[in-house]
């Protein structure tokens, strides 16, 4: 492994290594479009893991989770952007798509919610409830799941960019 | 949208005599509905059994939160309004995410329980795996390797082609094979973890490229089908209760017109002189040793007929002998020494067997060494090697 490289701002250096952007109008004419680009995206950044095969399986897993809270966005127009980037064992998703006002204010609160410490107590009462999981819990699934740390950041226009950091060689045998 | 989109990737089944619901396969539905014959399959099931219900979902590739959320909701309000009934889910250690998912449910309800079945894969396969063994592991590749590497272009190996080594123990031969014939690419899989971070640890050292080493289960790969244009697994169908499981997998793995190649023994037929009746009979019952932990050390000369009735066509079948003269005659010894220790030693006491039969039983090994160490000794261990082709 090459040497850690940091900001000025003292936060490691997360190299790029791919990225696939979509109209949103494209992305949500079709479901399967998440299971793709998962499944491509997993594949293409497993390639130099300890386990190629079962990281991207992993990634795979948690990413498509990704895709298809994106896919239930309600803002027909603009641009999705899925951006991975390394730095060690850890790797991140930048998704930034389209969304109402209103929706930025529920992701907002919904990843506030995760980093709280009742986290998985809220994802085992999802799993035992009545309702489908709802965007809050997948976005809770990741971090009880795959030990994922989420927060949202500013993007152009009316868009909203979800950072999800995934320690998935951790989680390897 | 492709045909393909409109086709099911997943397979929900039930089976009456086992208790089992099984469901295999990406399932990634946009809405429940998508999933209603699986569902109506489990509730079915559920409404069936008695004692336990068996969930397998070893075979699951991926499930998204919704279909996940759907099954678990059954599962759970099957439980309260049935507290007789025990769930056990059956996951898969090789599919990373299942057990952490589904292992969730026994913490909501205490009459689901949630077990990895890999521990028990390969039922006498601890034998051969403990840390001593390693360097006998490759003083035996080292020893076959001589053969080996000018009969593989016989089988379809050759430069810049993408190829597997399935059960590919400590990984040496991955790596004999990278630095001879170049491959393009290797995948190398193996469901002992310790033998996999043994094979990393030798490519760091060495600074070699181009093996993915991945863990996996030989007969539940999940490895995409038709990737590959050699296929090699070697002296592992042997061990294995059930081979043909297996050579589903390497078919399945295997591009059409590829070849898949496996070596395996027909320890029976391991010789030497002198000593030869002595050394003959050690190795009958070595034979039937495997036997009794369903291991079929006599494959070899089977190879034909597994990799016909596996549907393979073109199919080339060789022998060749490593023999006390190949090199260092004390390699093969040592070789038969690290047999003894762990046939004459954990196998033989494992079986119950007496000390006047591991006597003799020990002793056959010693006349192997003699043989093999004898200045005018020969000792050899035939192996089979066969390839056959999926068809275009």
């Amino acid at each position: 492994m090459g040497p850690v490289h940091h900001d000025l701002a003292g936060e490691p250096t997360f190299e790029p290594m791919i990225q696939i952007d979509m109209e949103i109008r494209t992305f949500v004419s079709a479901w399967r479009h998440c299971d793709y680009v998962s499944t491509y995206m997993a594949r293409m950044i497993s390639q130099n893991r300890s386990d190629s095969v079962r990281h991207s399986n992993l990634f795979s897993s948690a990413f498509n989770e990704l895709l298809e809270v994106a896919f239930r966005t309600r803002h027909a127009d603009g641009a999705l952007a899925c951006r991975v980037s390394r730095h060690g064992a850890t790797d991140r998703i930048e998704l930034t798509f389209p969304c109402l006002p209103e929706e930025r204010q529920f992701y907002e609160e919904a990843v506030s919610q995760v980093a709280g410490f009742e986290a998985r107590e809220r994802y085992l009462n999802s799993v035992s409830g009545d309702l489908a999981p709802s965007r809050e819990i997948v976005l809770l699934e990741l971090a009880v799941d795959y030990n994922a740390t989420l927060r949202v950041e500013e993007a152009d226009g009316d868009a909203i960019k979800l950072v999800v950091d995934l320690p998935l060689e951790g989680l390897q045998h | 949208m492709s045909p393909n989109d409109l086709l099911p990737r997943f397979k929900a089944q039930y089976d009456a005599n086992n208790q089992e619901f099984s469901i295999s396969g990406v399932v990634r539905p946009q809405a429940i509905d998508e999933l209603g014959p699986s569902i109506a399959l489990l509730r079915d099931a559920i409404g069936r059994v008695r004692g336990v219900l068996y969930v397998n979902v070893r075979r699951l590739t991926q499930m998204n939160n919704a279909a996940f959320h759907a099954f678990s909701r059954i599962i759970i309000d099957a439980c309260r309004a049935r507290p007789d009934l025990k769930f056990v889910v059956i996951t898969s250690s090789v599919v990373g995410w299942t057990s952490r998912k589904f292992g969730r449910l026994s913490g909501i309800e205490p009459n689901v329980t949630v077990e990895e079945y890999d521990s028990q894969f390969y039922p006498g396969q601890g034998f051969l795996e403990e840390g001593g063994f390693v360097p006998i592991l490759r003083t035996q590749t080292k020893m076959t390797w001589r053969h080996e590497r000018a009969i593989l272009p016989r089988h379809g190996m050759r430069p810049g082609i993408v190829m597997a080594d399935i059960c590919c123990g400590i990984g040496d031969f991955a790596v004999l094979v990278q630095k001879e014939f170049q491959p393009s690419r290797i995948v190398a899989l193996d469901h002992s973890i310790s033998s996999l971070n043994y094979a990393r640890r030798v490519m760091r050292e060495f600074d070699i490229r181009g093996i993915e080493y991945t863990y996996g289960d030989a007969s539940e790969m999940l490895l995409d089908e038709a990737q590959f244009d050699l296929v090699t697994c070697r002296h592992s169908l042997q061990i294995f209760n059930r081979p043909e499981l297996i050579l589903k997998e390497l078919y399945r793995i295997c591009k059409p017109g590829g070849r898949v190649y496996i070596t395996n023994e027909k320890n029976s037929h391991c010789l030497g002189e002198p000593r030869a009746e002595s050394i003959r009979w050690t190795y009958n019952e070595v034979a039937k040793l495997f036997g009794h932990f369903e291991m079929d050390v006599e494959l070899g000369p089977k190879s034909r007929r597994y990799l016909m009735e596996a549907g393979f066509e073109d199919i080339r079948v060789e022998t060749f002998m490593v023999t006390n003269l190949d090199g260092d005659p004390q390699d093969f010894a040592d070789v038969i020494a690290a047999w003894a220790d762990v046939y004459a030693g954990e196998m033989a006491t494992r079986r119950g067997d007496g000390p006047e039969f591991v006597a003799r039983f020990r002793q056959g090994f010693q006349d192997h060494i003699f043989a093999a160490l004898h200045p005018k000794g020969y000792a050899g261990w035939p192996i089979w090697v066969a390839s056959g082709r999926r068809p275009q």
